[in-house]
């Protein structure tokens, strides 16, 4: 018998058929998958008791109440305090990976100092402690020989740093905020205390730069309040309108977005006060006449339109429109939460004013300030209102002496000032700097000193009164996790070191100061410290004026017929302390990070001005630098704006965030803001090539 | 294709226009289920991101542009697509509520279920995953970590349910009746703008039972039958059209 066509498939079919009846297949497929799954090396899971403990992150733009989940005392996730007033629940995208930030690969795991080589080797912290008193011995009492920086206005901490600068006879700074630029405001218009808004109890909010839905102000509050207002289903109850040059994420959730042209928030809001004086509004200031003419004179319709892209016809229908709202408020900040000067501010609070907003529900609230822990302490609308940035300019030009110290805390300003590469030079040209830094960022790669500071849940902290909350409040926290390396929380240092320089700053532990914050505040530790916030109701009596004399100065009409700068700001992106945790890497958009090239963003009428298409590889200058970045055409960027995200051009920290685009802060040209002196940064404009 | 109903229904509802695009429930997620951190984010073929925040837009040109974030989680469909080509049995919809279940270490890696789900909710896991510098200490109890060369997806942190099971249980409730917000999604919790709701659309207690029916409630790819668990409310026509593959010269 042979073996014909039709008995091959036969036995062959038979044969397929018969093996599926067998297990040797389907064990073979078992062993597969199992072998398949060999991995070199397991991670183990931890378990044990599963815990939650309030705390305070400030991992963040703004400090996060949130509630930490542990197993067996290790920190994996957290969720938002909904308890808390001061973000009122739900977390932000850089809190939302504390818990792994504690483990970073960039943490400094304990004080180290610069060898002459110029590499760094641990030290004990008696040692580092010995040579800072030794370095801040030799400069105590001397003006101009010790500078002091930090990047947290919220903390106690910084009180306590501001104090021994005043024992030490130095000048202590913050880092750049948009806060700067509203404490200059309210200085300028005769008020005392910090400028907040009530966004919760308002009807229609119109944002004017301020992009709050991801770095202006209280972040988390300002989405929790947006919220509120709009549950899902139902009604609106509160329109927002937000004005600026790109449809950012605030934009994107605004019922309305308004382009209006990089840094002329302040021409914004004056022609819609040139509307609202037009249909009789007033306010009963001392200086209402001069700042009637100011603004009829100066801010017609056309000249608005010239300088800010919006046209007459819509400015009216807007100014009508808040008009009709019965509790509107207008909020203004700069577009990445810095730089803008004061005249935004007081431009928008004028508007607030002709509505009789101020000190109303659901308006612009003037603060007070609570009352300080540390004596010595300069107030916090001083501390606030001191310009770092001019500073530093001082130096970078000549005309100031450099520090023979510095002393950054949880600061980076050697990545995250404008004009970078001068001001950072700038910072390096100090004779001894000391980085009181949880992580090995640019600014703690530059340092002679570092000095770890253990993260937000491995210490005491505390929190007063964030900028752009409606009320003056207080938050504070307890150590969630044992310290993981051998940190120390910088408070415990700075009041060790004063008392061995003869400085009594009043304590002896970081505890008892945040304790002592609480009881001056009237608030209750303990309730603070189990995840309440105290929430003063009071507000700063006394009128203000419109500070007409400092917006003639201040605010003046761009030329036109450039390319302007639109720099934006993105939680996922870090912040001016922390960069793209490594949970964030896989969350930025491919348009803004492709490989390790930036994204830039152009509208596709300016792309074809600029003879650029999507992809396309160039070269921005501006006065401070150049950044090589790709182009993605996007309709939500204005014509004529390039629209740049800050955060990237990492020089230190880990694989995540180093080498991966460009730091768009070189581009930022810094000006003096006339009227008030203010360093200033939002009107950068770039050539392309 | 006969439908599989239980008597539970687990269902999220996302109000398309209160997302911000912030990310926090992308990043919750990860921390919530051992996705470990990639160095190279831009490769969007080889990342892992169970939920997913996709940027819309109306497609008109400046001034006239308008976003829209839209989260997007696995659809835990009615009529799952992945479930009746896995060869193993990976993958399976059953009484939990109708997740679509995925059991890891059965899975040969065959990557048919990322093939046939048309909303690229299944990620496969191209690399090996490491979490640096000890970071493997901030794992999470609840989810198994996965070696690369399987499939995973977003399972409505389905572990939550058990523990909210457990607490009913231990308060004298019905485990299969849970109260409205006990099971809970990370993203969910996270989220500042309470864009996202949760419950079992079944239960005429829990929000959701009623959001779905509201008038601007879609699902996505609905006329392609999958029958999701996920439903999206957006006032906004265009953000809606969008959600069927709308081409603008379609005639509907």
């Amino acid at each position: 018998m042979g073996i014909d066509r039709r008995t091959f498939i036969q036995l062959v079919t038979g044969g397929v058929v018969g093996s599926l009846f067998t297990p040797v297949i389907w064990k073979s497929l078992d062993d597969a998958a199992i072998w398949s799954q060999n991995w070199s090396w397991i991670p183990r899971l931890k378990y044990g008791a599963i815990t939650e403990q309030a705390s305070v992150a400030k991992f963040g733009a703004a400090p996060c109440a949130e509630i930490v989940k542990s197993v067996g005392g290790s920190p994996y996730l957290t969720r938002g305090n909904a308890e808390n007033e001061m973000s009122k629940g739900g977390v932000d995208p850089v809190s939302a990976s504390g818990p792994q930030l504690m483990y970073s690969p960039s943490r400094v795991n304990g004080p180290m100092k610069k060898t002459a080589e110029g590499k760094y080797e641990s030290i004990s912290w008696e040692d580092a402690e010995k040579l800072l008193s030794e370095k801040l011995a030799a400069v105590k009492g001397q003006k101009g020989k010790l500078a002091v920086v930090s990047g947290d206005s919220t903390g106690t901490a910084t009180e306590v740093l501001s104090g021994f600068a005043a024992g030490m006879g130095a000048e202590c700074y913050l880092m750049p905020s948009d806060e700067q630029g509203a404490a200059a405001a309210l200085a300028s218009m005769g008020g005392k205390g910090q400028i907040g808004y009530d966004l919760e109890n308002s009807d229609f909010v119109l944002f004017v730069g301020a992009d709050a839905m991801d770095s202006w102000g209280p972040v988390v509050r300002n989405q929790c309040v947006y919220s509120a207002s709009r549950p899902t289903g139902e009604e609106i109850k509160t329109t927002y309108v937000y004005a600026g040059p790109f449809l950012n994420c605030t934009a994107a959730a605004a019922d309305k977005w308004v382009p209006v042209a990089p840094g002329t928030g302040a021409i914004f809001c004056l022609g819609l006060a040139y509307h609202m004086l037009k249909a009789g509004a007033s306010a009963s200031a001392s200086d209402f006449a001069d700042f009637k003419t100011l603004v009829m004179s100066r801010f017609s319709p056309d000249k608005v339109e010239k300088a800010t892209g919006v046209a007459g016809a819509e400015m009216a229908a807007i100014a009508k429109r808040i008009m009709k709202s019965s509790a509107p408020v207008v909020v203004a900040g700069s577009e990445f939460a810095q730089g803008a000067g004061a005249a935004d501010v007081i431009a928008a609070a004028a508007v607030n004013m002709l509505l009789g907003r101020v000190n109303k529900d659901g308006g612009m609230k003037i603060l007070p300030e609570l009352p300080k822990a540390v004596d010595a302490a300069e107030g916090h609308s001083e501390l606030v209102a001191k310009d770092f940035v001019g500073y530093l300019a001082g130096i970078a030009a000549g005309k100031v002496a450099a520090p023979e110290v510095m002393m950054a805390y949880e600061a980076n300003p050697v990545y995250a000032l404008p004009q970078n590469t001068a001001l950072a030079q700038a910072v390096e040209k100090s004779g001894f700097l000391v980085s009181f830094s949880t992580f090995m960022d640019e600014t703690a790669s530059k340092a002679d000193l570092i000095m770890p500071n253990p993260t937000c849940y491995e210490r005491f902290e505390d929190a007063q009164t964030p900028y752009g909350v409606g009320a003056a409040m207080l938050a504070a926290s307890a150590p969630v996790a044992e310290p993981l390396y051998n940190s120390k929380p910088t408070v415990d240092v700075v009041l060790g070191v004063a008392s061995g320089l003869g400085i009594d700053l009043g304590y002896e532990s970081a505890d008892a100061v945040y304790q002592a914050k609480a009881e001056k505040a009237g608030a209750d530790w303990d309730s603070l410290v189990e995840g309440a916030a105290y929430v003063s109701d009071s507000t700063e009596s006394g009128s203000i004026k419109f500070a007409a004399s400092v917006l003639s100065k201040a605010v003046a009409m761009p030329k036109g017929g450039e390319i302007a700068l639109a720099p934006y700001s993105k939680l996922i992106f870090g912040t001016p302390t922390v960069a793209i945790p490594p949970m964030n890497v896989v969350v930025i958009s491919k348009y803004e990070l492709l490989g390790k090239d930036l994204m830039v963003q152009v509208n596709s009428k300016t792309a074809k001005k600029l003879g650029v298409s999507e992809g396309s590889k160039v070269k921005l200058a501006g006065a401070g630098g150049e950044c090589a970045v790709r182009i993605h055409i996007n309709e939500g960027v204005m014509n004529d704006v390039i629209a740049a995200p800050l955060g990237f051009g990492h020089t230190a920290w880990d694989a995540y965030s180093s080498g991966k685009g460009e730091n768009i802060s070189k581009l930022l040209t810094v000006g003096t803001e006339s009227g008030t002196g203010l360093s200033v940064w939002t009107s950068s404009f770039v050539s392309i090539a | 294709m006969q439908q599989m109903e239980f008597d539970t229904k687990w269902t999220m509802v996302v109000d398309v226009d209160k997302c911000t695009g912030c990310g926090a429930c992308m990043v919750s997620c990860q921390a919530e289920n051992n996705i470990a951190p990639m160095e190279e984010g831009s490769n969007k073929l080889k990342t892992l991101t169970w939920m997913l925040v996709y940027e819309l837009n109306n497609g008109k040109e400046f001034p006239n542009r308008e976003v829209a974030y839209l989260p997007r989680p696995c659809m835990q469909c009615g009529h799952p697509a992945c479930v009746p080509v896995c060869p193993v049995v990976a993958t399976t919809k059953d009484e939990e509520g109708g997740i679509v279940s995925q059991i890891y270490p059965r899975c040969i890696g065959c990557r048919y279920c990322m093939a046939a789900c048309p909303y690229h909710a299944r990620y496969f896991g191209w690399l090996d995953p490491v979490w640096p510098g000890g970071m493997d200490k901030a794992l999470s109890p609840s989810t198994s970590t996965r070696p690369r060369g399987v499939v995973e997806k977003c399972n409505f942190c389905h572990t939550r349910l058990m523990d909210a099971r457990a607490r009913a249980r231990s308060e004298g409730l019905d485990p299969n009746k849970l109260p409205d917000g006990w099971y809970q999604p990370a993203c969910l919790e996270a989220c500042p703008t309470g864009a996202i709701s949760f419950g079992d659309v079944k239960n005429p207690e829990h929000k959701v039972h009623e959001l779905v029916k509201n008038p601007n409630a879609f699902r996505i790819l609905e006329s392609i039958g999958m029958d999701p668990q996920v439903y999206y409310i957006s006032r906004r026509d265009w953000v809606r059209e969008q959600s069927d593959n709308h081409v603008a010269e379609d005639k509907h």
